[in-house]
Order: C-alpha cells, then structure tokens, then sequence
C-alpha cells in the first residue's frame, strides 16, 4: 500500500478564500477543515448508529463555529446546536421555548423533513417531537419593495425570519459562500478516504 | 450591522442582489439574463441553497460509509491525526 505516494487531492489550502473582495470575509478555509476534522473524528469514535445524520450535524456546526458569532446565520446554527446538545426532557424544554422567544422562524436544515428522504426513521425522533411544538409564522414581508420569494428564502437561511430584507441579503451571501466552501471540504474528504 | 436602517435604497438592494447572483453556479447565470428580476435570483438562490443542502447530506451519508470502512491504522487516519495535534 502506496499510501505517501497515493494522489492526495488538493487539503485546504492555509490562503484566506478566494472571491472575498467583495468586502465580506468568510470563514477561513483551514478552520472551517479543524473543527469538521475534529468533529468527524468524535464521530468515529462513537456508536456507528445514525452517523450521516451526526456528520450532517457536525457539518453545520462546524460550519457555524468556523464562521463565529459575527454572522446571524451562524448564531442561529450555533443556538440549535445547543439546543440539541441539552438532552433531558426539561431542557429539551427549555430550549424549544428560548427557540420560540428567538422567533428563528426557519426550521433548522437538519430537522426538516424534506430532508429525510433516506433517514426518515431516525430523523422521525426529532422532528416528530419538535415540529408540534414550532408553529412556523409566516411572516409578512417587511419591506414595500420585498418580493414574496424572500419568505422561502428566509426559511433556508438560518435565522432569517427575523431579519430584515438587506441584512438577509447579505446573510444569504454569506451563507451560501461559507456552505459552498464545507461542501468542497466534504468533497475533499470524500475522495480522500475513498482513495485507499 | 448596517446602520442605515431608516431608508435602503434600491440601489443598495440590487447591489447586494448582484453579489447573490455572482455567487450561483454558472450554469443559473447563464439561464438568467444580467437583468432579471429580483424574484427570479431568489427563487435561484432558494434552490441552489437546497441543492447544497442536499449536497452536505449526500457527502455526510458517503463520508459516514466510508468511516465504518476506515481502519485505525490506515494512512488515511494517520493524516487526520495529524492535522488534528
């Protein structure tokens, strides 16, 4: 086994991502790599149950952490992530309740059951238990020139019900680059695990 | 934060509608014509939006495959082990 001389596809590379001259500044692509590194190896060093809707979690988290507290995104990414984390039923609880207070009207990605196409016995838990206790407001748009498109939109970003319709402009911005940058992470691993 | 809430202007949403629309793939760019309406960019940013949703738990199901499929001792781990210390 070949490994040294086995074709590493390109790791993320230390420089700052590319495209950020648009004035935002996106999570740096080696953090984002240290703790979706990290978490996948909690991941395997778990119970083999479940784990593509561990990992899909960490993705997220990762995600929200690599980016920080500056993003309203990644806030709301990091809220759900503690939410999840309190695991008796009374702060279970408690947390729905600080969800509601937080108006973060979107669903978090992971719950939603359009996702589960494949996992929906194991997400079932989850949602089953939290969508009763979410009634989802539809908002109405907040500004004259919104278009009705901005609600959907709003349901997909994390934490984009309360926001107005620049910043969520912008939040989707950034949303979007900082996805796209963990699912070339992904990608990478992919093909670097699969190339034994 | 921006602090001009009291009044944003056209110009700055367009602004910000076409930094959204340089980030969609090249492929919605083309469909779409460099001055559609903000609605369409939006309905192609939900979806690309979804798409990559649907990208992460694709990669999250084959990277969770290919974990139970990972020994201990292999390069592989050696490299994360690495990265990690």
């Amino acid at each position: 086994m070949d490994a040294k001389g086995a074709p590493l596809p390109t790791p993320p590379s230390p420089n700052p991502s590319s495209g950020s001259a648009s004035g935002a500044i996106d999570a740096p692509k080696p953090m984002l790599a240290f703790h979706f590194l990290r978490a996948l190896s909690r991941v395997h060093a778990g119970p083999a149950r479940r784990r593509t809707r561990t990992i899909s979690r960490a993705a997220y988290s990762s995600m929200a952490r690599a980016a920080g507290p500056r993003r309203a995104w990644s806030r709301a990414l990091l809220r759900q992530a503690q939410a999840r984390r309190s695991t008796t039923l009374a702060s279970r609880r408690a947390a729905v309740l600080v969800r509601r207070r937080v108006a973060a009207g979107p669903a978090p990605p992971l719950a939603l059951p359009r996702l589960t196409g494949r996992s929906s016995g194991s997400s079932g838990e989850t949602s089953a238990a939290r969508a009763p206790l979410l009634p989802p407001p539809p908002p109405a748009p907040r500004q004259a020139g919104e278009p009705a498109r901005s609600d959907a939109l709003r349901r997909l970003v994390p934490g984009g019900a309360g926001m107005e319709y620049c910043s969520l402009l912008e939040e989707t911005a950034d949303y979007v680059r900082c996805l796209r940058a963990q699912v070339q992470l992904m990608q990478g691993l992919a093909d670097l695990f699969s190339c034994q | 934060m921006s602090s001009r809430r009291g009044r944003i202007t056209d110009e700055e949403i367009n602004e910000l509608i076409s930094k959204l629309q340089a980030l969609l793939p090249e492929s919605s760019r083309r469909r779409a014509a460099s001055r559609s309406s903000a609605s369409k960019l939006l309905k192609e940013t939900c979806g690309y939006i979804k798409s990559l949703h649907q990208e992460v738990d694709d990669l999250s199901d084959r990277l969770s495959e290919l974990m139970s499929t990972l020994d201990d001792n292999s390069p592989q781990a050696e490299i994360i082990r690495s990265l990690l210390r």
